[in-house]
């Protein structure tokens, strides 16, 4: 199939009120996971939904906006805004590419995006926090590394990694999910091969 | 502060982290804090800060306990706490942190208590951002309550279907894909109607826009950015020759 170059900034209007939808998605995965008392964020389906659709500028847009929009509720989250940039344009690259075509590659996938998040909290939760995250388990980790080994950096990265990995992973696996079952009059919205078929 | 131009507290979000990274002394990242508290309490909106505040907090004092007890480089002990010793290194070091998390909220809920998100974006279309990634702004907050009620209708739904959502773990995470997918796919295939809606009315025009307020006018604007640039220029100055 012939698309417009993924890096394209000519944006649909569909490409655009996707981005809406994707941080209210991220929004009610977040309130859903916090309901059901799951320890994981869950926060993240719809940028990765975004960039399925949308491509990887469409996912970093949504990613951005996502985190500016957070930080009025949540001064905190202004800082991870690069962090959901990045999961954006890793997921859109990776689903152009056609490495999430299967649920064994989005397996892969996922723990990819999961390793990519992690590597680029790590220096924000550094600067931040003091390599803390804020979340429970990861943090008692953290408490017990640090105890250990004398490196913050080695304890803040496998605080992130216990949390990000299995998060990650799941939003993936989650967002495939959906994404197979869309029907094809929306999926093809997005498809920006602009190729009209006429029945005459 | 309510009629203060959103641009210049945006400047000022700017201003509140730059000086301490300019001047790293504690007593310097102290005036910061304390000069946005007074600004927050001028504005009389201290009372919608202390949610924020007493989440930020919460987890500032997990980082004093793991820094104080576990720091490299912890040596001068300074009292038992159990088995465990803490010590002035690490109570230093958080101390840092706790100043450096502390300006950075208050500077931004300082912008975000007192403006509107629709006036802040009015502002930044009027300076040159782009008019339709500011509909995509301003129509997330139109989206999002309707989600919640979209969930709220399916959740009901679901339960008097006989779904759990209360127990074990496991019973938990399978509860989550019959909560979130509906409402996800059902919010999506509305995406296309609304581009369409838009398309109707014109949303890829190339003609400039116009608005639907007239300007508002703030006063002083120019005074606060011009004190503020004249601060920081100061700061470095300070830095640089002292």
């Amino acid at each position: 199939m012939n698309k417009q170059s993924m890096w394209s900034w000519h944006f649909s209007t569909a490409a655009l009120v996707l981005i809406p939808v994707a941080v209210g998605i991220n929004y009610i995965g977040k309130l859903i996971a916090g309901m059901l008392k799951l320890p994981l964020w869950l926060d993240s389906i719809g940028t990765v939904l975004a960039a399925m659709l949308g491509g990887p500028i469409v996912g970093a847009l949504a990613g951005a906006i996502n985190n500016i929009i957070y930080g009025f509720t949540d001064p905190i989250s202004f800082v991870y805004a690069i962090t959901s940039v990045v999961i954006g344009l890793v997921v859109g690259i990776l689903f152009y590419k056609g490495y999430i075509s299967s649920w064994g590659k989005a397996v892969v996938a996922g723990l990819i995006i999961g390793l990519v998040a992690t590597v680029i909290s790590t220096p924000l939760n550094i600067g931040f926090w003091g390599g803390q995250t804020g979340n429970i388990w990861g943090d008692a980790l953290f408490a017990v590394v640090l105890a250990n080994t004398e490196s913050t950096w080695l304890a803040s990265l496998l605080d992130e990694l216990v949390v990000d990995v299995p998060d990650k992973l799941l939003v993936v696996l989650i967002s495939y999910g959906i994404f197979k079952g869309l029907p094809q009059n929306v999926v093809q919205l997005y498809n920006n091969n602009d190729k009209v078929e006429t029945l005459d | 502060m309510h009629n203060i131009d959103p641009i210049s507290k945006l400047y000022y979000i700017l201003f509140a982290i730059i000086i301490p990274i300019i001047l790293p002394s504690f007593i310097v990242s102290v005036i910061c804090v304390a000069l946005s508290v007074l600004l927050l309490l001028a504005a009389k909106v201290i009372r919608k800060t202390l949610p924020v505040y007493s989440f930020v907090f919460l987890v500032l004092i997990t980082v004093i306990v793991i820094q104080g007890l576990f720091r490299p480089g912890n040596e001068t002990i300074l009292f038992h706490l159990g088995p465990f010793a803490m010590h002035k290194e690490g109570l230093l070091f958080a101390l840092t942190i706790v100043l450096r998390v502390t300006n950075i909220v208050s500077a931004f809920m300082l912008l975000v208590l007192t403006t509107k998100p629709s006036d802040l974006v009015e502002s930044l279309v009027r300076r040159g951002m782009s008019p339709r990634i500011g509909y995509v702004i301003v129509s997330v907050f139109q989206i999002i309550p309707e989600m919640m009620s979209t969930m709220s209708t399916i959740m009901d739904a679901q339960r008097s279907r006989g779904m759990e959502t209360e127990g074990k773990l496991l019973v938990r995470m399978k509860a989550f894909i019959p909560l979130l997918a509906p409402v996800v796919l059902g919010s999506l295939i509305n995406t296309k109607e609304r581009a369409m809606a838009l398309e109707v009315r014109g949303f890829n025009s190339r003609n400039p826009k116009t608005y639907l307020n007239e300007e508002k006018t703030y006063s002083y604007s120019k005074w606060i950015q011009v004190a503020m640039l004249l601060v920081t220029i100061f700061a470095v100055a300070w830095r640089v020759f002292l």
